[in-house]
């Protein structure tokens, strides 16, 4: 038990800057980034008789920052206040404007999906981990992430998953 | 694939809080005494009885004591057994304490309990202390006996055993008292038991030991700096590693390398934890 402590421990304080950043995307907000951390790293301590192997680690982890950002949206009841000048002409035309930047489409992509593209690109994480954390099946993974692609009008080569 | 590398370079470059590193370190203290409370809320009642009953016999019927004792891990010339094992809640603090007691002819382990008994006595009259500082100031700084009632500090002391041969052992003690800030202390103590005396860094890496541990330690720290040129180590002049000497601690591993271990910010930023660097010999 102790060995497992010291290796969470060390986990968390070397990937910390990793889960702010994810944390950050998700609640595009200092403050709430830093409570989304502070709460997923207590809990995880908290909670540890839940995590069965060092090998679980990193999805375990992930579940956890990512249901508690989720929750944040959740409580703000996903009302998002954007200053009148920071609206660009294509924030109310169309929800996935082709001359955003990709990372404003993603960010309006679902929850759901963009949690997928966001683990996979920019986290790393096997889909196998997706698959454990947002604990949706393995395929309905794979259909999320070629839909949400294709939403983005980002086209693959090859099996680069 | 490019506007995803773009994309992904514009997530990382999302600049990353000074405090980050501060609340991560106070959540995981938080978190671990969260945990215990939990832990203790819910065993209490049968973790007392049985605690109880275990320290009861063992105190009682010498063959109790050496049954019990041979079960878990040593037998041979010496054993390690728990001498003061309970947990209970006095006056606002959570006491968690198992402490070992080495068992064996010789004047080394009565030393070594000796030592043992004096710190844990130490540690124990000091988290007193510190509570009822704590308490004086919160009440001189304005604060009511209700919100007082919500504070709680622990006080944990427990001990592992590193490893251990026939005739020699090497385990650590570890004092621990959290609140609002964490506090830890560990002492480490590697015995010949057969030889009735103290393992020492020279014993088991020679007369170049301390060359070599430094070399070990100081090739670790170099590994240590990131692409940024940044390392948890603080810099050899300002407070970093030097050198070892007579009084690092260190314990022996299972597979028999010397481990250096220093204490919480002695050599590199808290975030570190308690750096060790095991010493392996080519």
């Amino acid at each position: 038990m102790a060995f497992v402590v010291t290796q969470l421990e060390k986990y968390l304080i070397e990937n910390q800057a990793r889960f702010y950043r994810l944390a950050y995307s998700y609640l595009q907000n200092r403050e709430e980034a830093l409570d989304a951390v502070q709460t997923a790293v207590c809990r995880a301590l908290e909670g540890r008789g839940g995590l069965r192997s060092a090998e679980m680690m990193r999805s375990w982890f992930n579940r956890i920052l990512i249901n508690i950002c989720l929750d944040m949206l959740r409580q703000k009841k996903r009302v998002v206040t954007v200053a009148p000048e920071d609206l660009t002409v294509g924030s109310y035309e169309d929800p996935l404007p082709a001359d955003e930047t990709l990372i404003n489409r993603i960010n309006a992509l679902s929850l759901e999906e963009q949690t997928i593209i966001k683990l996979r690109f920019f986290e790393d994480l096997s889909l196998k981990e997706i698959s454990e954390i947002t604990n949706v099946n393995l395929n309905t993974v794979k259909t999320r992430l070629y839909g949400a692609l294709k939403k983005l009008r980002i086209s693959m080569e090859g099996e680069i998953i | 694939m490019n506007e995803l590398k773009k994309a992904r370079a514009e997530y990382e470059a999302v600049p990353v809080p000074e405090e980050l590193a501060n609340i991560v370190q106070a959540s995981i203290q938080q978190g671990k005494k969260n945990y215990w409370q939990k832990r203790l809320k819910q065993g209490f009642a049968v973790a007392a009885a049985c605690l109880v009953l275990t320290f009861g016999v063992l105190n009682l019927s010498p063959t109790a004591a050496a049954i019990a004792a041979d079960i878990p891990i040593l037998s041979g010339l010496f054993q390690i057994l728990t001498v003061r094992d309970f947990q209970k809640q006095e006056d606002g603090i959570d006491y968690q304490v198992s402490v070992p007691e080495v068992k064996a002819e010789g004047a080394l382990a009565q030393q070594v309990n000796a030592a043992i008994q004096e710190q844990v006595d130490a540690h124990l009259a000091r988290a007193v202390q510190d509570w009822q500082d704590y308490r004086e100031a919160f009440f001189a700084t304005g604060g009511t006996e209700e919100e007082w009632a919500d504070r709680e500090m622990n006080v944990v002391v427990d001990y592992e055993i590193k490893s251990q041969t026939d005739t020699s052992v090497s385990f650590v003690v570890s004092l621990a008292e959290g609140w609002v800030a964490a506090h830890e202390e560990r002492y480490y103590y590697n015995l010949d038991l057969a030889q009735n005396q103290n393992i020492t860094l020279q014993m088991l890496l020679g007369d170049d030991w301390v060359q070599i541990c430094n070399d070990a330690i100081q090739r670790e720290i170099a590994a240590s700096v990131d692409e940024q040129g940044f390392s948890m180590f603080f810099p050899a002049d300002e407070g970093g590693f030097v050198s070892v000497d007579e009084n690092t601690a260190f314990y022996i591993s299972a597979d028999g390398t010397p481990v250096v271990t220093f204490p919480k910010y002695a050599i590199a930023a808290g975030a570190a934890g308690l750096p060790e660097f095991p010493i392996v010999v080519d």
